[in-house]
């Protein structure tokens, strides 16, 4: 599914160039559940915006379900973004404005899929994560648990075949951490494939395969 | 269709930040709202200078009091004749006029402001000592009665012709507060709806007992004078003679202590000899006068003048304009930019999730369009609803709103829109969305 083979990216504030990724090697099957650990800067966000087509790496190559990300225009990767990966970002990312409802349909209102009924879609997957009677609030006015599982129904509404997540329980306590996990099982058991973020060991242990990024290469 | 969605999503943006872009819209509000009024005061300042000068006759000549000037190009600078000077114009040169070869008519109008009674009325009006020609001359048509003759005019009969809101007022149909005030220059026609029912129930209740003032007797300045006609009402702005009184000038020279023409209207017997005439009664007059003290104008030298008011108002209205829309474009734009930096997250977000450059580019480009284009509908809306307001209460000149003034200011709102909404739409398709996303 993911196959990276020494990948490089640096950032260059002013004078100063920091290279983040010094080669980095991954190689990730189909259906796979992934767990990426390292310390704060170690550039875990910066591997998964690769991974998300975000950005785009220096050196290297980047094949995702056998395609080579790295040569893709601009278009082709907006839309391979947009139909195959489902992003649950560091922080939630729901834009204030949008109601809970209509953070979920982003990825269809921007999709062209035809995913036939797309309300009726939304409105089963806000069901499914318990969260139908909150489907008119506005992302403010809910707790941490519930943002969460609102950005994740909006990573599951394209019904994509990988999921990246960045620190997915971050700021979340025991119980709402372990809610959000079994949802990740269950996506697991369906078939998707995960790279999970984070630098909780207990979440890193539900994952199939645990790995370090240390010095800009993964161990 | 990604088009239609990149305009919902706009509108949208916009309701979700109806706060902001409200005050974002008043630059636009009131940009078109400046844009509509002075058009329409420009237009309706040019109309009135039309109807004023332009009911001139091809073969009429004008004698006006005061020296117009000759401009360095030899034309005759009417602009500086528009002012008011004091008149030293004479019936005596009327006369002398009348004896020019080739003059078919003299009309010399004699002007002042009395006050006229009848009965318990007192209105003040615009009292015109002139000839039997007068009504001819001035297009002013009869609705009752009759003119005076020549005859009346020799005899120096006390005989009155009354213009119409004069008649109406002095019987009491119209409750015409702005007449006693002495503004000669009522339009009949611009009165709200609500005053023009309040005159017809008010105007029935009367004209139960009196329906028309001829043949009564009217008093000015202690001097009776008998109504004999009444004109028909006359919108023409300027010259309208809806607030004058008309007797015969002779009358008026020996019933009233005016002397001084303040205009008089020479008809040439043909269009061939206007040159002549105009040169012939010029010295005619020059020979009563110790200076140049008055201004003999043709018709074509007035069209000249009107032409050169037109231009200047022109100039002006495109000056003005621009600014306005300067000022409203450059302030959409820059609540445009700092919308668009305000939501880096909300861009970064809908990248991410599948958003391309272009749709991202549309939906600003909408939201800064539809911006203006509502901001110049409420501005033109707004100046509608004041010309309206302008017109019902406000006398001294109507506003004229030409439709070409309304879909040039839509179109110019459309055309900042879309020329100030570029920037901001190009800036917001630009963003990175992994940068967008560190965004704090
Ligand atoms: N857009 C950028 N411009 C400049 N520097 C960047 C940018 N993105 C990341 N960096 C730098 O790259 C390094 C890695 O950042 P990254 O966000 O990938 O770390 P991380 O492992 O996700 O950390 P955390 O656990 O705190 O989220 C940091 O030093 C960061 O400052
Ligand atoms: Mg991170």
């Amino acid at each position: 599914m993911i196959d990276l083979k020494d990948v490089r990216k640096h950032y260059r504030s002013g004078n100063l160039k920091s290279e983040v990724l010094r080669g980095v090697n991954l190689q990730v099957k189909q259906g796979e559940y992934v767990a990426i650990m390292g310390k704060s800067g170690s550039g875990k966000s910066t591997m998964l915006n690769l991974l998300g087509t975000l950005d785009v790496l220096d050196k290297g190559e980047y094949k995702l379900a056998g395609k080579s990300v790295h040569k893709m225009s601009r278009g082709k990767r907006v839309r391979l973004r947009n139909e195959e990966i489902g992003f649950v970002f560091q922080h939630f990312q729901l834009i204030p404005n949008l109601s809970v409802f209509q953070n979920v349909l982003l990825p269809l209102t921007y999709g062209r899929k035809r995913l036939g009924k797309k309300k009726a879609r939304v409105l089963a997957l806000l069901d499914e994560m318990g969260l139908l009677d909150k489907k008119n609030q506005k992302p403010d006015r809910l707790s941490g648990g519930e943002k969460q599982r609102v950005a994740i129904a909006r990573a599951l509404v394209n019904e994509p075949g990988l999921i990246l997540a960045d620190e997915p329980t971050g700021s979340l306590d025991e119980e709402t951490t372990e809610n959000i996990l079994s949802l990740f099982d269950r996506v697991h058991e369906q078939g998707a494939t995960i790279v999970v973020i984070t630098h909780d060991q207990e979440v890193a242990d539900r994952a199939g395969r645990i790995l370090r990024l240390q010095n800009g290469v993964l161990v | 269709m990604k088009l239609l969605t990149a305009f919902k999503l706009a509108c949208f943006g916009l309701w979700s930040n109806r706060y902001r872009v409200v005050s974002a819209m008043m630059g636009v509000v009131i940009g078109m709202f400046a844009v509509i009024v002075l058009t329409a005061i420009a237009i309706g300042v040019k109309d009135t200078l039309m109807k004023q000068m332009g009911s001139l006759g091809a073969e009429q000549i004008l004698v006006m009091p005061g020296r117009v000037l000759d401009t360095a190009n030899g034309q005759k600078d009417l602009l500086s004749g528009l002012t008011s000077v004091p008149s030293t114009l004479t019936y005596e040169d009327a006369q002398a006029v009348e004896n020019v070869p080739n003059v078919k008519t003299v009309t010399p109008q004699l002007e002042t402001v009395n006050f006229v009674e009848y009965e318990d009325k007192n209105v003040q009006s615009a009292i015109v000592g002139t000839t039997d020609q007068y009504s001819r001359v001035q297009h002013a048509k009869l609705a009752e009665g009759r003119f005076f003759t020549k005859e009346e005019q020799q005899a120096e009969a006390k005989v009155v012709v009354v213009g119409n809101n004069i008649h109406d007022s002095l019987l009491g149909k119209n409750e015409v507060p702005d007449a006693e005030e002495g503004s000669s220059t009522n339009v009949v026609e611009s009165k709200p709806w609500w005053k023009r029912i309040l005159n017809k129930i008010l105007g029935e209740e009367v004209s139960a007992e009196e329906t028309s003032l001829v043949g009564k007797k009217i008093m000015i300045n202690e001097e009776t004078y008998e109504v004999i006609g009444v004109l028909a009402p006359n919108a023409t702005l300027g010259s309208s003679t809806d607030n004058n009184v008309v007797m015969p000038i002779e009358t008026a020279l020996t019933t009233t202590d005016m002397k001084n023409l303040t205009k008089m209207i020479v008809e040439a017997s043909s269009l061939d000899v206007v040159d002549e005439v105009d040169g012939a009664v010029f010295n005619a007059l020059a020979a009563n006068h110790s200076e140049i003290d008055f201004s003999v104008v043709k018709q074509d030298q007035m069209l000249g003048a009107l032409g050169k008011v037109t231009s200047i108002l022109q100039v002006m209205l495109v000056g003005i304009n621009a600014t306005a829309l300067l000022i409203s474009g450059t302030g959409i734009m820059n609540v445009m930019v700092m919308s668009v930096r305000e939501r880096t997250r909300e861009i970064g977000i809908r990248k991410a999730l599948g958003a391309t450059t272009f749709e991202i580019m549309m939906q600003f480009f909408f939201e800064t369009l539809l911006l203006c284009i509502i901001g110049g509908a409420v501005g033109i809306g707004l100046g509608y609803a004041f010309i309206e307001v302008w017109n019902g209460n406000i006398e001294i000149f109507a506003l004229v709103l030409p439709m070409w003034a309304v879909k040039l200011a839509l179109y110019t709102s459309i055309a900042i829109g879309s020329l100030v909404g570029i920037y901001p739409a190009l800036k917001a398709a630009s963003m990175k969305p992994s940068k967008a996303l560190r965004f704090e």
